[in-house]
């Protein structure tokens, strides 16, 4: 047991997160044409980024929404970030070692007898090897992942990629490799504003799926129905649009889709036509010897299916709880659309619920866009590798999903417990004596001495100004000395210092968990 | 202004700060329930033995021939078995556990598990945790019972985890539950430096954004807590006096952090302690021995604290591990990932002995034991009859309690 699963502690809950007030379904959707500014373009990055430094909020700020919205919808060329993270191939089996362990398993070990104690020793001196090797594969991903995100010029990118890595969930749980879970993660990126229908169909191909959802052993002789469950409960159409008949019979379509483990790790999809049921199926009411290619275009003409997706674009870039008027609005605009995100998320992303009153500050902060965001903001390129542990205690592992829902995000992020440790990253953020230096935004206020103009800095850059005078004025008051040394008595350490920790106290206001 | 107006200023810090002792009496003297007299002020301990412990090490059919067939390198010589009766025994390490067994006060459940079991450490855990073997649950089975005891809200402490993560059994709707690894070390690191709370105070109460979150009051709510939680805690079992030597093990400090809440009188129900990690595929013996000897001076120092403070009577501990292990032993001395196992009820309401079935070793599935007692029939013995609770809507089903306790 690695992880521990970290979803909602909740108090004063609501019963829904839909936010208040009115919601005006004929403008809904309509691009956005009101006044344009920081605050809003801060908005945009955090939605569709993960928040970007200052300078990209300026960048934006200074250009029309409209703009705004092309530019993140449009990816900028990422060839300068590294493409792939360092992994070492994975070790090596012994000669022999399978044949061995295949004559073993086919005799069984009789009780009491010891198994052949060679073979055993040298399958598991192996499958340790491999673990460990897997295991410093995962942390050089997670590494590599959150380095691209913080450092990349186009963050709707790897956004969307986060936004598929949740919705369409594999893990290591099961045995899958590094490498594979790499290749599932490129998919995601290079289908990011592509065809949903099409990138569930490479889902239904790709090995870390086939190997979570085990339709790697659905063959004729034994269908096995995880993956045709999971398929349509989680990925395409919800409970209530599918029978378990329908299951039954997408399942029989899926037998024999499996793949095969290459030396370098990765796999490669293997349609074995021996292992796969030709017989009739009849699923959501049409009748025909289907694959699992057939299956998926039959799950994308039901009426569900962009309903589906426009509840989950809607949950992650808008708001909660989304009205049911709303999402069928979204779901008839990716249906006029055939499923192609880019020109769904490019409606979206410019409407006028996108930036409305209603979604600003509507979400929670997952850990990752903390994070993430903490970075850009800061200017700090780098993660270290405690970072790693850092998320996990806020209840986020990237390439390990708590399970097949992915995670609940919302309320579910917060309790004591995560919000402790949101709060001491933030602290140790701001204890590195390098953090003004590489957050030059903060230089000029901090030479003026002034209190108040450091106050202002770090409120308006942070939080878009999204503060009450009385916790500006307890800033002002910290920064002040609190009748004890003023500003401009300080050495310039010590101002450096005290500046550092307002910034901690600034990120440690509720809005700063927000997004 | 001076630090006293802030103070004076943040009502929603302070105000609660100064009340903690009503609150903390009010939740002790909140009405016992029908037929429980003074369930009002009892604890669960949950003691999780994380890998999965082997079941057949721990508690050891050495009176069933089986067991040596199948663990010929591992097993307990008949010899070395702290005899229950002329069928199981306890593991020799459990001697301090075994004088508990003696006098009583342990129950133990044979043969605990769950239909369809699942092998993974993770979906096991999460079944356990969650008490649902079919799909996926957003609360865990303890904060379920947090959310439908209806325990004084203002109390931060109803319910702690001695761990460093929030585990799952106490994620609840209405209940924030904190999670406590050490004292030392527990809070804002940033508090040990400068003085930052008025200015904490001050953020979560102001509701006066110019923004509006449906998130917004919830968040601060939270932050709140945390930052009282963690200011309070230490100062409200400061005066606690520990009246047991405890292993200087994860878990002895654990345990004695447990006795020492459960001492402090904060109102809290139930803590949540780990140990491990089980996972004993390779030479099981040395990793498996010292963790249950742990357990069994850390479980015998604990009620020996708490009894010095009368307060051994009103904590249940229960442990449980999210599987068994597998019946025949592998080739490197070890055991895999296997099926039921028992469970272990100790102290306040026990009525100890042997309940539900060893199972069969003669009726494997596929080289595991077969479950005979379903690990919510367990939860439900321990909600109905220790917390005093109605157990249907918090396992997913009705299970009738077990008579291991009174």
């Amino acid at each position: 047991m690695r992880y521990h699963r970290i979803v909602a502690a909740q108090t004063t809950a609501p019963i829904s997160y839909r936010p208040a007030g009115a919601f005006d379904a004929p403008a809904a959707l309509l691009p956005y044409a009101g006044p344009w500014n920081r605050r809003l373009a801060a908005h945009l990055l955090r939605r569709a980024g993960f928040g970007g430094s200052p300078a990209d909020v300026d960048r934006f700020a200074s250009m029309s929404a409209s703009a705004a919205v092309d530019a993140l919808i449009r990816f900028p060329d990422t060839s300068a970030l590294p493409a792939r993270p360092q992994l070492e191939d994975p070790p090596v089996p012994p000669a022999g070692l399978y044949r061995g362990l295949m004559r073993q398993n086919a005799q069984g070990v009789a009780p009491g007898m010891a198994a052949d104690q060679t073979t055993t020793d040298a399958r598991r001196a192996f499958a340790m090897a491999r673990n460990q090797n897997r295991r410093r594969n995962l942390i050089a991903m997670q590494q590599w992942w959150l380095g691209r995100m913080i450092a990349t010029p186009a963050p709707l990118q790897e956004k969307m990629t986060l936004l598929w890595h949740g919705h369409f969930t594999s893990s290591p749980e099961k045995g899958t490799t590094a490498q594979e879970l790499l290749m599932q993660n490129q998919l995601f990126r290079e289908y990011a504003l592509g065809n949903v229908r099409d990138l569930t169909l490479h889902v239904s191909q790709d090995p870390a799926m086939l190997r979570y959802l085990d339709n790697n052993v659905n063959v004729q002789a034994h269908p096995n129905e995880n993956y045709a469950r999971e398929l349509m409960e989680l990925f395409t159409l919800g409970i209530g649009n599918y029978t378990e008949q329908d299951i039954r019979e997408s399942a029989r379509a899926f037998t024999g889709w499996t793949f095969r483990r290459n030396p370098d790790g990765t796999g490669s999809f293997v349609d074995n036509r021996r292992q796969h049921d030709d017989g009739s199926k009849t699923f959501l009411g049409q009748t025909g010897n289907f694959n699992g290619a057939d299956i998926v275009d039959i799950i994308f003409r039901q009426p569900a299916a962009p309903r589906w997706f426009a509840k989950k674009l809607l949950s992650f870039f808008v708001y909660m709880d989304p009205e049911p008027q709303l999402v069928d609005q979204v779901a008839a605009l990716i249906r006029k659309n055939d499923f192609e995100m880019k020109p769904v998320l490019s409606a979206l992303l410019r409407s006028n619920v996108f930036f409305s009153d209603r979604a600003y500050r509507a979400l929670v902060k997952s850990p990752v866009e903390f994070v993430v965001g903490t970075h850009q903001l800061f200017g700090i390129s780098e993660v270290a590798p405690v970072e790693l542990a850092t998320l996990r205690a806020m209840g986020q592992v990237l390439f390990y999903p708590p399970n097949v829902k992915g995670w609940d995000g919302g309320a579910a992020w917060v309790n004591s417990a995560t919000i402790l440790t949101r709060e001491n990253f933030a602290n140790a953020v701001a204890q590195n004596p390098k953090m003004t230096q590489a957050a030059s935004w903060i230089a000029p206020a901090m030479r003026s001495m002034d209190p108040h103009g450091v106050a202002k800095t770090l409120t308006d850059t942070m939080l878009q100004g999204d503060v009450s005078p009385a916790s500006v004025a307890q800033l002002v008051a910290y920064l002040g000395g609190r009748g004890q040394a003023e500003l401009s008595q300080l050495s310039p350490e010590n101002v450096d210092e005290r500046v550092r920790n307002a910034a901690y106290l600034t990120m440690a206001m509720p809005a700063y968990q927000l997004a | 202004m001076k630090r006293s107006g802030f103070l004076l200023g943040a009502l929603s810090g302070l105000a609660v700060v100064a009340n903690t002792e009503t609150i903390f009496s009010q939740a002790l003297a909140q009405a016992p329930l029908p037929g429980l007299p003074g369930s009002s002020d009892r604890v669960l301990v949950v003691i999780n033995f994380q890998g999965g412990n082997d079941g057949l090490n721990t508690v050891v059919p050495f009176g069933m021939q089986d067991y040596y067939r199948y663990r010929p390198s591992i097993g307990i010589a008949p010899n070395d078995v702290l005899r229950i009766d002329d069928t199981v025994g306890l593991n020799p390490v459990l001697a301090p556990f075994k004088k508990l067994y003696d006098g009583g006060s342990v129950a133990i459940v044979q043969g605990v598990g769950y239909p369809d079991p699942d092998h993974s450490h993770f979906r096991s855990t999460e079944i356990w945790q969650t008490a649902q073997p079919k799909g996926y649950e957003s609360t865990g089975w303890l904060g379920r019972y947090l959310d439908e005891a209806q325990l004084p809200k203002q109390n931060l402490f109803n319910a702690v985890a001695i761990s460093n993560v929030l585990p799952e059994a106490l994620i609840s709707k209405t209940t924030d539950v904190p999670a406590v690894d050490a004292l030392r070390g527990y809070g804002l690191q940033s508090d040990k430096r400068s003085g930052n709370r008025e200015a904490f105070h001050e953020f979560v109460s102001d509701k006066t954004v110019p923004f509006r979150s449906p998130f917004l009051a919830q968040v601060a709510e939270i932050e709140d807590h945390a930052q009282r939680g963690a200011e309070e805690l230490p100062k409200l079992v400061a005066g606690y006096k520990q009246q047991a030597t405890y292993p200087a093990t994860p878990l002895g400090r654990s345990l004695a952090l447990a006795a020492q809440i459960v001492g402090s009188k904060l109102g809290t129900r139930v803590l949540y302690v780990q140990h491990g990690s089980f996972d004993t595929h390779v030479t099981q013996k040395a990793t498996q021995d010292r963790l249950l000897a742990d357990f069994a001076n850390a479980i015998s120092a604990f009620y020996q604290d708490l009894a010095a403070h009368g307060n051994d009577k009103r904590v249940l501990t229960m442990t449980f591990s999210e599987f068994g292990r597998r019946v025949p032993e592998n080739a490197s001395r070890g055991t895999d990932h296997g099926e039921a196992a028992p469970v272990f009820l100790i102290g306040g309401g026990v009525k100890g002995g042997l309940y539900g079935q060893h199972p069969d070793l003669n009726r494997l599935n596929a080289g595991n034991l077969a479950f005979t007692t379903d690990f919510r029939q367990v939860y439900a013995t321990v909600l109905e009859r220790w917390l005093g609770r109605p157990s249907a809507a918090i396992v997913g089903g009705t299970f009738s309690p077990l008579t291991a306790l009174t």
